[in-house]
């Protein structure tokens, strides 16, 4: 009954809360020295693993709705990804404190330019503030429900409450879908307050789900030697995992030129500045690379059977996604700061690693204090093979 | 021991069945071919036939009139130069897409539940593509030069502008009729098949018997089908969204507000498939009851389908709320007056109304089972969603440009006979051609039924 994760995660776990505390007490040493450079690169790790985060809850509930057997064996790990907010709760403390080195608008002489009444009000800190506890307050209510009804499932087998836990996820996705376009707007559109784009918000949620899809299949694969999930995931469920970080390449390249299109055709002052920083100097090349390594070679090789069925060379590909994820983050964000190129400062490379190991850990102890497989899915025993 | 087996397994909640059980291939078979060749044409199919023939008749007189007057006949005029052609363009396109997102998408996802709506869902498509066809055509003025717009090496060296999304959309729009055709049609081929071994009139064991190019059924046949149906399913997916999304750069790649906003794409490719599945639902619902196919549509298609309009219904609503948002937010002067206009000048009533049946009716009443589940509600939401997403593309067609950058040019849109004319006119060709289609095609697909017969006996 009791299948506890391999030994060597126990390894993982501990090796993941070492390197988070240590290169996160180097970063804020560092950060005594620099501490706009650290801020900066502490906003670009919170909101990409802040991402995973809600990426993972976003594609757990929509597997309460959707069903399908890829979903039994991920969900587990979705569970454990969501239950990583309340520690971006915390984490997101100090860039509360400190908006003036971040954001323009939150200076008394930005905010003497906002452009209008409008988003002199929406961009106040104290209006700012409430927003992100609304966020985070949403988020880890839901993520607490989601986790809770699902041990519950466990413990009585109740029929019941996948009913409830479907019930819930309608409405769920409605709040995670408006709470991200927002916080989306707040943490890293308002960086640069003159930019506006309506879609920005969908390029965030399609960038948190292929996170999340991406990181989770690397750990699935890295379980899926032993009980329980070896007798689950075989190469026709990795082919699933394969079509589902297609599926959201494909959307995150789809979204990200249509915006990309209608503002170069539009070539309209208020829009077109944010796509010059971008596609200029030394950000044109990080440009390129998110063109090739986050949607031409990974859509090639999502395309194909036989690496989708391999779970070693999905895992390798869901890993590079992973980290262009991580760029991708890095290039909406920090061209606000770095107009002339990227400076790849060591404290960008230390607070993502930091941070991410500190999540690895929580993580990962999530992921211990469960059954990997649900036990009472009373779709689980249609859905399996040999169930 | 396997870990994961629950002690006592919990009964699975019944599902309601995709095709209703006790069918076998022979009732199936007899069931849906009947129609077609032996009931004969029923008082109620002339009746109906009548009235869109006699809309067609409409249109034809319209079309007539445009050629031979021009297009002053329109309510159109500077600086309104699109109104009611480019809507109702939209509005057809947009409808149009359901057929081969259920039919290719849902394909590829696997979903059993579609099998049974597939067939008249991708006759619709298809029909719906052929009037939206008609409005840039006859919105040109000069129809007869349309293949200008075709990039073929003329005498006068003159090309087309290709970075115009007009252009685009005539690549874009021919590409998706073209092998919305040929996916409708090879996925009749062993259904003609069995109409042709069926008839017993000598003219229809010909037509068919041509139709169904030498089917025989064979297992070599049917390997080829597989693939073939496969191969235009995947080349049909990416069509269904690249189509509405360079409908939708027909507006934003142009910087008047109202049209240029980034979230058109995604915003419109989710409306067509509301609008489309809401046609579904209009053309279902009288068809089951009319033809008793009730095992054949069953509860639970007309739940999934209510169960898409509330998703794709969520996402149009995000649209609108973003465009509101960023105008504010974005302390653009002409943005903001654009929303204003939208909601309180003089189109605002069909502003209200639009939301009224985009919004706030669909939006709020399909979140209940009960609803989704009674045929009478979901019957009228499926024609007040069709007349929402209509004002959707007359608002953003009209409100948007009537009152542009600069006062002195501003203007109002009045459409005249020759428009309402033509928009039911295609209505009429619409029918006329569905009317045909169900008295002399199988309008639900005989051997995927015959499927999900040896799937539900097992």
């Amino acid at each position: 009954m009791n299948d506890s994760l391999p030994p060597q995660f126990e390894r993982y776990q501990r090796g993941s809360l070492i390197v988070g505390l240590v290169v996160l007490a180097l970063c804020v040493a560092g950060g005594f020295h620099n501490s706009t450079q650290f801020f900066r690169s502490y906003l670009v790790a919170f909101i990409f693993w802040t991402g995973v985060g809600l990426g993972c809850m976003a594609i757990l509930m929509l597997h309460h709705m959707v069903g399908g057997t890829w979903g039994f064996a991920l969900r587990r790990l979705l569970e454990s990804g969501s239950k990583t907010l309340p520690l971006m709760g915390v984490l997101v403390i100090p860039l509360l404190l400190s908006l003036p080195k971040l954001y323009s608008w939150a200076t008394p002489a930005g905010a003497a330019e906002a452009a209008s009444p409008f988003k002199h009000v929406y961009l106040s800190r104290p209006f700012f503030l409430g927003r992100t506890v609304l966020y985070f307050v949403v988020w880890i209510a839901l993520a607490y429900i989601l986790n809770k009804w699902s041990a519950d499932q466990d413990r009585t087998g109740e029929p019941g409450i996948l009913r409830r836990l479907q019930n819930l996820s309608g409405p769920g996705l409605l709040a995670y879908g408006l709470t991200v376009t927002y916080a989306s707007v707040d943490w890293a559109m308002s960086l640069q307050p003159e930019f506006f784009s309506t879609i920005y918000g969908m390029i965030f949620m399609v960038t948190q789900a292929l996170s999340a899809m991406a990181l989770v299949t690397v750990m699935v694969m890295l379980l899926s030697d032993r009980k329980p999930l070896s007798g689950v995931v075989t190469p026709l469920l990795f082919n699933d995992f394969g079509n589902l970080l297609l599926t959201f390449t494909m959307l995150w390249a789809y979204l990200s030129f249509s915006q990309y299109l209608i503002i170069w055709e539009g070539n309209l002052q208020d829009e077109i500045p944010w796509y010059v920083v971008r596609a200029e100097g030394g950000w044109a090349w990080v440009a390129l690379a998110l063109i090739i390594f986050h949607f031409a070679i990974p859509f090639v090789l999502l395309l194909m059977r036989f690496i989708k069925r391999r779970k070693r060379i999905l895992a390798a590909v869901a890993a590079g996604l992973v980290v262009m994820s991580v760029v991708d983050i890095y290039w909406l964000t920090v061209p606000a700061f770095e107009r002339r190129g990227p400076e790849f400062h060591l404290l960008d490379w230390g607070t993502i690693i930091g941070m991410g190991g500190l999540w690895m850990w929580l993580f990962l102890s999530q992921l211990k204090a469960k059954p990997l497989l649900p036990l009472h899915d009373p779709r689980l025993e249609e859905a399996l093979p040999h169930g | 021991m396997e870990p994961t087996t629950p002690e006592n397994a919990p009964a699975v909640p019944p599902v309601s069945p995709v095709l209703r059980p006790g069918h076998t291939y022979a009732s199936v078979t007899d069931k849906i071919s009947a129609i077609v060749l032996v009931e004969g044409t029923r008082k109620g199919w002339w009746l109906g036939f009548v009235i869109a023939f006699a809309l067609l008749m409409v249109m034809h007189y319209a079309i007539a009139m445009v050629l031979s007057m021009g297009v002053g006949l329109f309510g159109i005029n500077i600086p309104v130069a699109w109104g009611f052609a480019i809507t109702n363009f939209v509005w057809w396109i947009g409808i149009g897409h359901a057929g081969t997102l259920i039919s290719a998408f849902l394909l590829l996802m696997r979903q059993k539940w579609r099998t049974s709506i597939n067939r008249f869902a991708e006759a619709m498509t298809i029909f719906a593509v052929a009037c939206a066809g008609l409005f840039p055509l006859m919105h040109m003025g000069r129809p007869w030069l349309f293949y200008w717009l075709l990039p073929y090496p003329d005498t006068m060296g003159v090309w087309p502008q290709f970075r115009s999304p007009l252009v685009w959309d005539v690549f874009a729009v021919s590409t998706y009729a073209t092998v919305s055709i040929l996916f409708w049609f090879v996925g009749l081929i062993p259904d003609l098949a069995t109409l042709r071994d069926r008839a017993k009139k000598r003219i229809s064991q010909i037509v068919y018997g041509v139709l169904a190019m030498g089917w025989r059924g064979s297992a070599l046949h049917w390997r080829r089908y597989e693939m073939a149906s496969l191969l235009l399913a995947g080349l049909a997916t990416p069509l269904v969204i690249s189509v509405h999304t360079v409908v939708s750069f027909d507006f934003t790649i142009a910087i008047v507000p109202g049209w240029h906003s980034t979230i058109f794409p995604p915003y419109f490719v989710a409306g067509a498939i509301y609008s489309g599945f809401a046609m579904v639902l209009t053309l279902a619902i009288p068809l089951r009851a009319f033809f008793k196919l009730e095992d054949f549509v069953t509860m639970r298609h007309l739940d999934n389908m209510a169960k898409m309009l509330l998703a794709t219904g969520l996402i149009v609503a995000y649209g609108y709320m973003m465009e509101t948002f960023m105008a504010f937010y974005s302390g653009n002067t002409f943005d903001r007056y654009m929303i204003m206009n939208r909601m309180f000048g003089p189109y605002a009533p069909w502003y209200w109304l639009l939301i009224t049946c985009n919004i706030a009716v669909p939006m709020t009443l399909l979140w209940w089972k009960s609803i989704r589940r009674n045929v009478a509600a979901l019957f009228v939401i499926s024609l007040v969603v069709q007349l929402g997403m209509w004002l959707e593309r007359f608002i953003i067609v009209v409100t948007s440009l009537h009152r542009d950058f600069l006062p002195s040019s501003w203007g109002m849109f009045y459409p005249t006979a020759t428009d309402f004319e033509l928009l039911f006119g295609t209505v009429g060709l619409f029918f006329t051609l569905f009317y045909l289609f169900i008295r002399y095609l199988p309008m639900i697909s005989i051997f995927e039924m015959r499927e999900l017969v040896h799937k539900t006996s097992e």
